[in-house]
């Protein structure tokens, strides 16, 4: 193993943890939401480091013969689905968000301590 | 031979149509297509239990099975743990779901095709072989659940509740999505069977880090300390029929995926280490931490959900013992325990119905006007107690016969949390003693969620209570419990059976001989248990009337006040929580495992 | 707790995570070298098997066709959820069946937009539909499928939204018909399986005839179910917007009074 040459990996854990710090700091709800999509991109980059073959074609045969080397199909297909899933569960959470500004009239995550013990 | 698809497919479709056709289906309609929905799941599962306890079948779907040990696609395993799980979920919702109609309020008709949803993805998961479906239907229970959660929009705080609830575990979700990806990129496969073959026993810093980012990820849909703070926040704002399957099996279920990727991937990689007491040490932390946060709190709900905590502590303090009869005992007491949750739950609901309020101090003396509500709910007290006569003693008992020196925390947190629950039985339905102290957090306002409130109860709202009590009280003399939860526990625990059954397709269980729990000595700490939460319960009732010596010392308020603002309100403070519990994890684990 | 416990709190947790997953990442394979035997066998064996080119769609709907239904009704219960959320308060009686009529509060039409980006957008919104359709229906051949095509097509209101023309984007997005394509969509996809299923197959198996690759009707249910999922996604995402529209709408016209 080459440090260098595995950056990819460390760069996934850099971003999870800056999502995970902008969740832990943030002052305002809709900054905390994109900070989970942030936390979301990490997977993403993981899972395609993960799949990525050097030297590699698309894994799509329209036009190229079969048997050729390509990169992996699974992790594609994994995430694939999972980014436009996952952009209507940050729209829930959006959703969330303004009503909580509709009704509790802010929306610092400091102000919305209802349910303080 | 019902399809296992059917038990995911069946509730989606209806879903769907009931989604399409939102506007023009009657309300009746619509209660209706749920009931007979989860009715089916609930009579598909119970016949699949039944079979899975003599033969564990894999299905294999779209028709792709293994070529050699490579899993083409994705199968579930129909074995007697997570068949059992299904039917407890299709039978929780089918309840929650005749509970929630005629009064109810539908949401503009969303609640409906919501619950379905939820029922489905529970289905999934406790029956999947994959760790990737494992992912998604992990995923689409929690959808389900932000949004029933966030039900009630016309006050602010069921969106504070629900939004803590989606952060904190979408970022669980999102750690169980690393730990995947990280399994996969050694091993190539998502199948469970495959994954822990090809993982052959090793067990060094990868398979470590996958381990605690997996195990993060299921501990905090299960609630364990530190990873519990949603689950008070998101119960207080919830309606009824949802906290009851928050409460009944969904937090389990959260247990039960750690359970089941440590059994298949993990368990032949850890066998020789210490492992397993992580979860022992994390069990019995939430266990003790739940039953006094549950002591402290007023209002009913939180109440409950802190009761929930402690439960599933114990729970996973059960599971870290790693042996036949702990897990034996674990079954027992999971499916009695979601019982006996679902049946105070239910009673909840009816003192919100008739009264408003949620509040201990508010509804003092008030519930006297409920015949049968009190004595359901003392009951519920005493299950949670694991009383003499609920199979929460039965299952306590299989645990404690195996590894005695757990007898205490199994004590202390069930006569905590049953003294708690009787001590508001005391107030509410007696008018016992004093209405308690003024608290903060039980001065949530609470809108109705049912229409026509307070007005008389409807049988309808009854009869769910009564079943899951009855029921939790019917389980503990059902000759059968023992060997079902036996034959679960075998096929469940031996991994060699069940990448032997992933590959032929299924395989015999082995009927083992019903080991007899040791009766007496279970009855005599189950009857001390129950002793113990009514003291403590009178004692907290009348403590105004004693002499001085006998009365709760002062400063222990003030302690109490510091601990509880801990439960903060704040999605940050959860977040960093849960960094830290995932790095004691981590380390622990590094320290054990290597 | 105070906002410095807090970050001290999260330092120190985000430094074992830290700890964990590089521990992790130094012992994974080598980058660049993707050895696992899974995707090479689904690269060698989705064409010749299912007639499809495009490997990722067969995975996608084909082999793990199950997790993308799970994916599918995850996006059915956001959009659920978020109309759930931004229902209109019962103040208006409810109808039989569910409330939220189809009425939106009416776009407010401002008439200071250029007539060039007028033109363009409306012209080009002819397109997109087209673009959209075509990435739905052939995601068995190219990069593409269901969700992608899905999501371009709800976008295409969008353009006229952003022309001015909010007539027809009213019209269309608040048709009482895009909920119900929403979950003909989602139940479709189901009922494909059960087809499957009342053919004597496992749930999900390709039982439509396969084609010839490389031509549209191909790869038998891999572009059924890429349709329906088009037709879902494109749905949901339009309930999306217009169920936002209506919520900042109704507040900016509570607003002004």
């Amino acid at each position: 193993m080459s440090y260098p040459a595995d950056y990819p990996y460390f760069i996934a854990a850099w971003i999870l943890l800056c999502g995970l710090y902008g969740i832990a700091r943030s002052r305002h709800l809709v900054h905390m939401v994109i900070s989970l999509t942030v936390v979301q991109s990490s997977t993403y980059v993981l899972l395609l480091a993960i799949g990525f073959r050097r030297g590699g074609y698309a894994p799509v045969f329209a036009g190229l013969q079969t048997g050729v080397k390509v990169v992996d199909p699974i992790v594609q297909a994994l995430m694939l689905t999972d980014v436009v899933v996952e952009t209507t569960v940050v729209a829930l959470l959006l959703a969330m968000v303004v009503k909580a500004h509709e009704k509790g009239g802010t929306t610092s995550p400091d102000d919305l301590r209802f349910l303080r013990g | 031979m019902p399809s296992p698809a059917l038990l995911v497919a069946l509730p989606l479709i209806v879903a769907a149509v009931l989604g399409a056709l939102r506007r023009m289906i009657p309300r009746r309609a619509a209660d209706l297509a749920g009931v007979l929905t989860a009715a089916g799941n609930l009579a598909m599962a119970c016949w699949w239990t039944a079979h899975a306890i003599h033969r564990t079948q894999v299905y294999w779907f779209g028709g792709w099975f293994p070529r050699g040990r490579m899993a083409l696609g994705i199968g579930f395993t129909m074995d007697g743990y997570g068949c059992a799980l299904a039917a407890l979920a299709a039978l929780l919702t089918t309840l929650a779901l005749i509970y929630s109609s005629k009064h109810f309020e539908s949401a503009g008709g969303h609640f409906h095709p919501l619950m379905l949803v939820f029922l489905a993805a529970m289905s999934g998961f406790a029956v999947s072989g994959d760790l990737f479906n494992l992912f998604v239907f992990f995923e689409l229970m929690s959808t389900a659940a932000f949004a029933l959660c966030g039900l009630k929009t016309r006050e602010a705080a069921p969106l504070a509740g629900a939004f803590n609830f989606a952060v904190t575990n979408s970022v669980a979700a999102f750690l169980m999505l690393t730990g995947i990806a990280l399994l996969y990129s050694t091993t190539g496969a998502l199948n469970l069977a495959q994954i822990g073959l090809a993982l052959a026993g090793r067990h060094d810093r990868l398979v470590l880090a996958a381990f605690v980012f997996l195990t993060t990820g299921f501990l905090v849909k299960a609630a364990v300390f530190p990873f519990h703070f949603w689950l008070p926040d998101a119960h207080a704002v919830s309606p009824t029929p949802v906290c009851v399957l928050f409460s009944g099996i969904m937090v389990q279920l959260g247990l039960f995926g750690a359970m089941r990727v440590y059994a298949t991937v993990f368990e032949g990689c850890f066998a020789g280490t210490r492992i397993p007491w992580l979860f022992v040490v994390f069990g019995a932390a939430t266990a003790l931490w739940g039953a006094m946060m549950c002591f402290a709190e007023h209002h009913l709900k939180r109440l409950l959900a802190f009761s929930t905590i402690s439960h599933t502590g114990l729970m996973t303090l059960a599971f870290g013992l790693w042996s036949k009869a702990a897990l034996t005992g674990l079954f027992i007491y999971l499916a009695a325990h979601g019982l006996v949750k679902a049946g105070l739950f239910f009673c909840a609901g009816i003192l919100l119905h008739r009264f408003e309020t949620m509040s201990e101090p508010a509804l003092f003396g008030r519930g006297r006007a409920l015949r049968w509500t009190g004595p359901l709910w003392l009951l519920g007290g005493l299950g949670l107690a694991a009383a003499p006569g609920f199979a929460l003693a039965v299952g306590e008992s299989h645990v404690t016969r195996v590894a005695p020196w757990t007898e205490a925390t199994f004590f202390i947190a069930g006569a905590m949390t049953g003294a708690a629950v009787l001590r508001v039985g005391f107030r509410v339905f007696a008018g016992l003693g004093d209405p308690g102290p003024e608290d903060r957090s039980a001065r949530l306002d609470e809108k109705p969620e049912t229409t026509d409130a307070g007005h008389r109860v409807n049988p309808v709202l009854y009869a769910p209570a009564f079943a899951c009590i009855g029921g939790c009280v019917a389980l503990t003399f059902w000759k059968g419990l023992t060997r079902v939860a036996e034959a679960a526990t075998t096929s469940f625990m031996d991994f060699n059976r069940y990448a032997h059954t992933v590959y032929a397709g299924a395989t015999l269980v082995p009927q083992v001989g019903g080991a007899q729990a040791a009766l007496t000595h279970g009855m005599i700490s189950a009857g001390l248990r129950a002793l113990a939460a009514v003291t403590v319960a009178l004692w907290a009732v009348l403590h105004l009337r004693m002499p001085r010596r006998l009365r709760w010392p002062s400063h222990l308020e003030g302690s109490m006040r510091r601990v509880r603002e801990l439960q903060s309100g704040h999605p940050g403070d959860y977040v960093a929580w849960l960094t830290l519990g995932c790095a004691v994890l981590g380390a622990a684990a590094f320290w054990l495992g290597l | 707790m105070k906002r410095s416990h807090r970050l001290l709190l999260f330092a120190v947790g985000a430094a074992g995570m830290a700890f964990v997953y590089c521990a992790g990442a130094l012992n994974m394979p080598p980058w660049g070298q993707y050895r696992g035997p899974y995707g090479d066998v689904i690269a060698q064996l989705a064409v010749y098997q299912r007639h499809a080119t495009d490997t990722v769609n067969a995975v996608t709907y084909d082999y793990r066709g199950f997790d993308t239904l799970g994916e599918e009704f995850i996006l059915f219960s956001a959009v659920t959820g978020v109309m759930l959320l931004l229902r209109p308060e019962p103040d208006r009686s409810e109808e039989k069946g569910g409330g939220g009529s189809g009425n939106p509060a009416s776009f407010p039409d401002r008439a200071t937009l250029s007539e060039t980006v007028q033109v363009f957008t409306t012209a080009i919104f002819g397109f997109s539909v087209l673009f959209g359709i075509y990435m739905a229906t052939h995601g068995q051949l190219t990069p593409g499928g269901g969700f992608q095509g899905g999501v371009i097509l709800a976008a295409a209101p969008m353009l006229l939204y952003i022309a001015e023309n909010t007539e027809a984007f009213q019209r269309i997005v608040s048709h009482p018909l895009v909920e119900f394509f929403e979950g003909v969509g989602a139940a479709g996809y189901a009922l494909i399986g059960i087809a499957a299923l009342a053919m004597g197959a496992a749930f999900l198996t390709n039982v439509i005839p396969l084609g010839k690759t490389g031509d549209v009707f191909s790869s038998g249910t891999i572009a059924a179910i890429s349709a329906c999922v088009g037709v879902e996604v494109a749905a949901g995402f339009t309930l999306i917007i217009f169920e936002y529209l209506r919520e900042i709408l109704s507040r900016s016209k509570a607003d002004e009074e």
